[in-house]
């Protein structure tokens, strides 16, 4: 990094503090500090929701996906509109009439203390632990790529957010929000942009594309009903849709974003605006990760995108091996840039036949080189049986350090940093008002509203410890987007079961409800354990078994 | 707090309008990668 990159990145991330400060002024009731005033109006609200999704993973990880399996992983975001429309109809003016805090204090109304109780635990326990994921994440990749000590990156990343969430709560977090979406959009446009400009110069953005596609990485939909494919039209709708009812619904990261706004109508609009927005805004990202791979078929690409590991490998007794693989991996990328310039040439000439002949030498380039890259994570995997030997996360970040312009590479630095503190700032705040609301207050009844707030400022500052502390120890999660959405998934489906039955089914009460949580949560774990399904349907799974346990549980009580 | 049609854009009149525009605009857009997975393929 120059020092214009130095200069960008610091500035960037001042001016987030800075005006996150200016703005935590006059917050000193409860629901000042965690709602707002409930004063927002629905661009806001859609900002910041949107904000809170999109961690520093998404810009690390989705176009690491777009370059190892294409456009596919857009289709996970198919369900989010859906379940946008479901929310605002169902959820939003609900939580708004009670006048709730969090989405859990509904369920002692419609439930009891117990049932309360343990989806806020449930709730805790995952955004805690993917929380310290969050952290982790961009640390880890930022410390690799840059030689910083992971320690000090994981600290600085989990730390300085902790300056305007604790001083403003809710109205810091979503005023900072604003400004971070503008840096983020700022900074993905350019690198797309500049991705393409980068491109030989007969090779146009429609041009790209169609190499894209010929190399299969314009898979953006997969028709085939498969239950243990990852990605696929109807576990994007389906599974998709539970997750992200589930997350926007019942999470209280999201749930305090959207009750900020000044009436249900613009909370509604806030949500509707990210259920219009997201599809098009991943499939954007997941595109530029398309886009740095066709700018790698006409130049060399790295064998492994962490050099840290590969680095360790030469020094190791598998130097030899390794050297060889280079050679093998050299001479296959010469193989393909000449096949995708016999590519460019036929796509030119309309030649439909040099066409295919080019893109069948593409594919067996593709999967020769993928077999190289095997064996070199077999080398690294046997020189240390603890290496990372995934390097989607790396993808995006070693190509932007590699090839964008200085100010630009400080730029996306900067999208990274600030798209971690929005997320993180939204989850240290949902933890400490979901501990002191739904659990602190309920042991500590009929203390003054200053002290509730003091208690949430302190119950911030120890989840942000905890929070970096996880962070220290995350590890070995592969691509890290996945391991988050695993966390949740494994989590989100329960609670999401006992809010349909809240919402849904009234017949049934807190007994059956609770019994029907535990024992589902029990089922969605062995069911990941025993890896009988990817991980999108353990949403379906955990909901529906908490539905229809709960009503069997109902029966057998009445009786 | 209030819910009012107040709080609708100007170019519907309730809130199922708005609702369809949100589920139309997904099922356009999976025409449209449908569409553009097999031009580009």
């Amino acid at each position: 990094m120059s020092g214009l990159d130095w200069g960008v990145l610091l500035v960037t991330l001042l001016a987030v503090i800075i005006y996150g400060v200016i703005r935590s002024r006059g917050s000193r009731s409860m629901d000042d500090y965690l709602l707002a005033g409930q004063s927002l109006p629905w661009y806001h609200v859609g900002l910041s929701v949107m904000a809170t999704q999109a961690s520093a993973v998404t810009f690390l990880s989705a176009p690491g996906q777009g370059f190892t399996d294409g456009m596919r992983f857009v289709q996970f975001y198919f369900g989010l509109p859906l379940a946008m429309v479901v929310l605002s109809v169902t959820f939003v003016p609900i939580f708004h009439r009670l006048k709730v805090f969090t989405a859990y204090e509904f369920l002692e109304n419609r439930f009891d203390t117990r049932v309360r109780t343990l989806t806020a635990g449930l709730f805790l326990l995952q955004r805690g632990l993917s929380t310290g994921l969050s952290i982790y994440a961009p640390a880890i990749v930022l410390s690799t790529l840059l030689g910083w000590n992971i320690y000090i990156t994981n600290l600085i990343m989990g730390s300085i957010v902790l300056i305007y969430t604790v001083l403003g709560g809710t109205k810091a977090i979503s005023h900072t929000h604003l400004q971070q979406m503008a840096v983020v959009t700022l900074g993905m446009a350019l690198a797309g942009y500049l991705t393409v400009r980068m491109l030989p110069d007969n090779v146009g953005f429609v041009d790209a594309l169609h190499v894209a596609g010929k190399a299969g990485r314009m898979n953006l939909i997969d028709l085939q009903f498969d239950p243990n494919s990852r990605y696929n039209i109807w576990s994007g709708l389906i599974g998709g849709f539970f997750l992200q009812l589930s997350y926007f619904g019942t999470d209280q990261s999201q749930v305090g974003r959207y009750l900020t706004g000044n009436s249900i109508g613009q909370s509604r609009l806030g949500l509707l605006m990210n259920g219009l927005l997201k599809v098009p805004m991943q499939f954007l990202i997941v595109l530029v990760g398309v886009l740095v791979f066709v700018f790698y078929q006409f130049n060399p690409s790295p064998l492994f995108f962490n050099q840290q590991e590969t680095e360790r490998l030469e020094q190791s007794p598998y130097a030899r091996e390794y050297q060889l693989a280079q050679i093998k991996h050299q001479n296959l990328s010469a193989q393909r840039q000449r096949a995708v310039m016999d590519m460019q040439v036929a796509l030119q000439a309309d030649d439909e036949a040099a066409q295919e002949a080019a893109a069948t030498m593409l594919r067996e380039t593709d999967e020769s080189l993928k077999a190289v890259k095997a064996d070199v994570v077999g080398l690294i995997r046997k020189n240390n049986p603890v290496a990372d030997t995934n390097d989607v996360n790396y993808i995006f970040l070693r190509f932007v350090l590699d090839y964008l312009p200085h100010g630009l590479i400080g730029l996306i630095i900067a999208v990274i940093f600030v798209a971690s503190m929005g997320s993180i700032a939204a989850a240290y705040n949902s933890l400490a008002s979901t501990t002191v609301v739904d659990v602190y207050r309920q042991l500590m009844k009929g203390e003054s509203d200053a002290h509730y707030v003091q208690v949430s400022r302190w119950a911030t500052i120890g989840w942000g410890i905890f929070c970096v502390i996880v962070a220290l120890f995350a590890n070995q999660f592969g691509s890290l987007i996945e391991a988050v959405n695993i966390l949740g998934s494994l989590f989100y489906g329960v609670i999401l079961g006992v809010f349909v039955v809240a919402f849904y089914v009234k017949s049934i009460g807190g007994r059956a409800t609770f019994w029907a949580a535990v024992v589902a949560e029990g089922l969605v774990i062995l069911s990941w354990y025993l890896n009988l399904t990817a991980f999108l349907w353990l949403n379906v799974i955990g909901c529906l078994a908490v539905v229809g346990i709960a009503w069997v549980l109902q029966k057998l009580f009445a009786r | 707090m209030t819910d009012t049609s107040s709080d609708l854009p100007p170019f519907v009149r309730t809130w199922p309008q708005l609702y369809a525009i949100v589920i139309g605009a997904l099922v356009a857009e999976i025409f449209l990668f449908y569409g553009l997975m097999v031009w580009f393929s």
